[in-house]
């Protein structure tokens, strides 16, 4: 009897205790119901439900969760090999739906990975490779994510993100690309250097123009001043002399006389000359 | 252990008796289990309480208390520290850094390749989004910042990475990676993207340097024909002034000769004209004299023939010999 009291009470605390528990914040429960799921907690706090053996539960994250997919290679539009890192972030929306359809998170997972992968390859397939890398890339992620988060919905399963994370060449790929940067900046540079050259023949050859012309307008302007000179002293020369011609010629040739005859000159003079008249006379 | 004994019909039973040297042991147990509830909160902390499992109110820094477990716990993350994570090298050692390529080569909006690091600081804005909503912080900021990198990297062509888009391709990153954090409802505030370092791949930065002292190259050819000009325009002027200044000085001279000669000739002309006769003879014979000073002179008989004077030379200079 004693015992029978002791064994009820114990029963009825187990009993107790299997009822009543708590969901947590990070939490969301699916009660089973003989084995048979029957209803979501997705709410924390304290709850109840029928003790055990009737009902139990099973517990799920209710966080944002992660999948990192590793890299596959994706052809775009233009055919052209693209190596696609993507991760997903995604959250179990519907804990029953879950449990009943892909039980625990390792089968969830591959179940979404083949989901996002079509989506990825689908959508990826219908651009060109410029516009995955380039302006397009957050409305690519966008459709994605709505196409897959439609074909999860059936796992209970939401998601939330698929982003790609790096979008890569196959190293073939990249070495033509290097080859083509290499080319490019090698072109660059003769650019430049040609532009340099370019440049200094255009002083050098300026500079040599302006040069002749700065000579030559002073050439200008020094014979436009001797011209001067020449011009003003004429006039002086020819209003003088005109008062008297016969006595400038007479001047005038003296002074020849005095310059062309000079110390190596032999004169040979007639003695009949007016000069040596009276030296022969007598 | 004491017992009772009580009598029940014709059966004794034995009852533990709760005696008074129980009683203090269980209210020990119960006071232990009671503090067990005291917390502290860090000055860098918040407390973040929930009850029954289901959040129920924040704590700040300093003393706190809460039911005992299993009727409320208490997290306590750090709001204030500054976390951050390195996207394309990791710090390995005191000012020691290793670059991870597979991270830091990234396609530029023009299809070409550059190598970008970037370091991304965190804190957290929102304690009760961010022990509750999400797993694996650093991973989420790393993943959306990688992602929003090379996203704005490739919107960018690669001359605007390198150079002059630095600062809007930083912005452009951090505005992208809160978006994105703040749609996984992280409670995670970034605050500073720091693109390090952009710069071309190492297979083809020869090339990309080459450019540069190109550059280099163009500027110093400029210059030399720049110096070139500047050594020579001047001296063109110069030996233009003076051309200008010589015949300016011929101008001025041939004036002044001029008027110098025409003194004198006036001069001469009013001696003249006052006794012309005798003048005319005396500048005649003056001017004779002078050149015929110190002249050799030969004086010819009249009516010899030229064939005379001929030989008269030939023996003059036979005999100078």
């Amino acid at each position: 009897m004693k015992k029978i009291i002791l064994i009820l009470i114990a029963f009825s605390v187990l009993f107790g205790l299997s009822s009543v528990f708590i969901v947590d914040e990070t939490e969301q429960i699916v009660i089973l119901q003989l084995g048979k799921p029957v209803r979501n907690i997705t709410k924390p706090g304290l709850n109840i439900k029928l003790p055990f053996p009737f009902q139990e539960k099973i517990t799920f994250d209710n966080r944002l969760l992660e999948y990192d997919s590793p890299p596959e290679e994706i052809l775009s539009k233009d055919k052209k090999t693209l190596i696609v890192d993507n991760y997903v972030r995604w959250k179990i929306v519907d804990p029953l739906q879950f449990l009943k359809t892909v039980q625990a998170i390792p089968t969830a997972l591959s179940r979404m990975d083949d989901i996002v992968y079509s989506e990825l390859r689908r959508e990826l397939g219908t651009h060109d490779m410029v516009e995955i890398i380039t302006d397009n890339r957050e409305e690519i992620m966008e459709v994605i994510t709505t196409a897959s988060n439609i074909a999860t919905k059936d796992y209970g399963i939401e998601v939330i993100d698929v982003r790609i994370r790096r979008v890569d060449l196959p190293n073939e790929n990249e070495e033509s690309i290097y080859a083509r940067m290499d080319a490019e900046r090698k072109r660059q540079a003769n650019k430049f250097r040609s532009e340099g050259e370019e440049e200094a023949q255009k002083i050098r050859a300026s500079t040599e123009k302006d040069k002749t012309i700065i000579l030559a307008d002073s050439y200008k302007q020094a014979e436009r001043i001797r011209g001067e000179g020449d011009a003003i002293a004429v006039d002086v020369y020819a209003k003088s002399y005109s008062a008297d011609t016969k006595f400038y010629e007479f001047v005038r040739t003296l002074d020849t006389y005095k310059k062309i005859i000079d110390d190596k000159t032999t004169l040979v003079l007639p003695s009949n000359s007016g000069l040596f008249k009276l030296l022969l006379e007598k | 252990m004491q017992y009772k004994r009580i009598i029940v019909g014709d059966q004794e039973i034995k009852v533990p008796s709760l005696s008074l040297g129980a009683l203090p042991i269980a209210g020990l147990a119960l006071l232990i289990w009671l503090l067990s509830g005291v917390y502290i909160v860090g000055p860098d902390e918040v407390g973040v309480v929930q009850t029954f499992g289901k959040y129920s109110r924040a704590a700040q820094s300093g003393l706190n208390y809460h039911f005992p477990y299993p009727i409320e716990k208490v997290s306590t993350p750090k709001v204030t520290e500054v976390k951050r994570v390195e996207i394309g090298f990791r710090t390995v050692g005191k000012n020691q850094y290793q670059t991870i390529e597979r991270e830091s080569l990234m396609l530029t909006g023009d299809e070409n390749i550059v190598d970008a690091e970037m370091i991304v600081q965190y804190k957290i804005k929102d304690p009760v989004a961010y022990t509750f909503n999400f797993i694996k912080p650093e991973l989420t900021v790393r993943e959306a910042s990688e992602a929003s990198l090379r996203t704005v990297i490739g919107r960018h062509n690669i001359d605007e990475a390198l150079t002059s888009g630095k600062f809007m391709i930083q912005e452009e990153a951090k505005e992208l990676i809160q978006n994105i954090l703040d749609k996984y409802n992280t409670g995670i505030l970034i605050v500073a993207v720091q693109l390090q370092d952009v710069s071309p791949p190492s297979q083809v930065i020869a090339a990309f340097k080459d450019v540069a002292s190109a550059k280099e190259d163009k500027n110093r050819m400029i210059n030399q024909a720049e110096g070139y000009r500047n050594d020579v325009i001047p001296k063109a002027r110069g030996e233009g002034q003076a051309m200008i200044r010589e015949a300016e000085g011929y101008k001025e001279a041939r004036i002044a000769r001029a008027e110098g000669d025409v003194f004198k000739f006036n001069a001469v002309l009013k001696e003249y004209r006052k006794a012309k006769g005798v003048t005319e003879t005396r500048m005649y014979l003056e001017t004779i004299e002078e050149i015929l000073q110190n002249k050799e002179k030969i004086l010819v008989p009249d009516g010899e023939g030229g064939g005379n004077l001929i030989n008269l030379l030939n023996l003059k200079a036979k005999g100078d010999k």
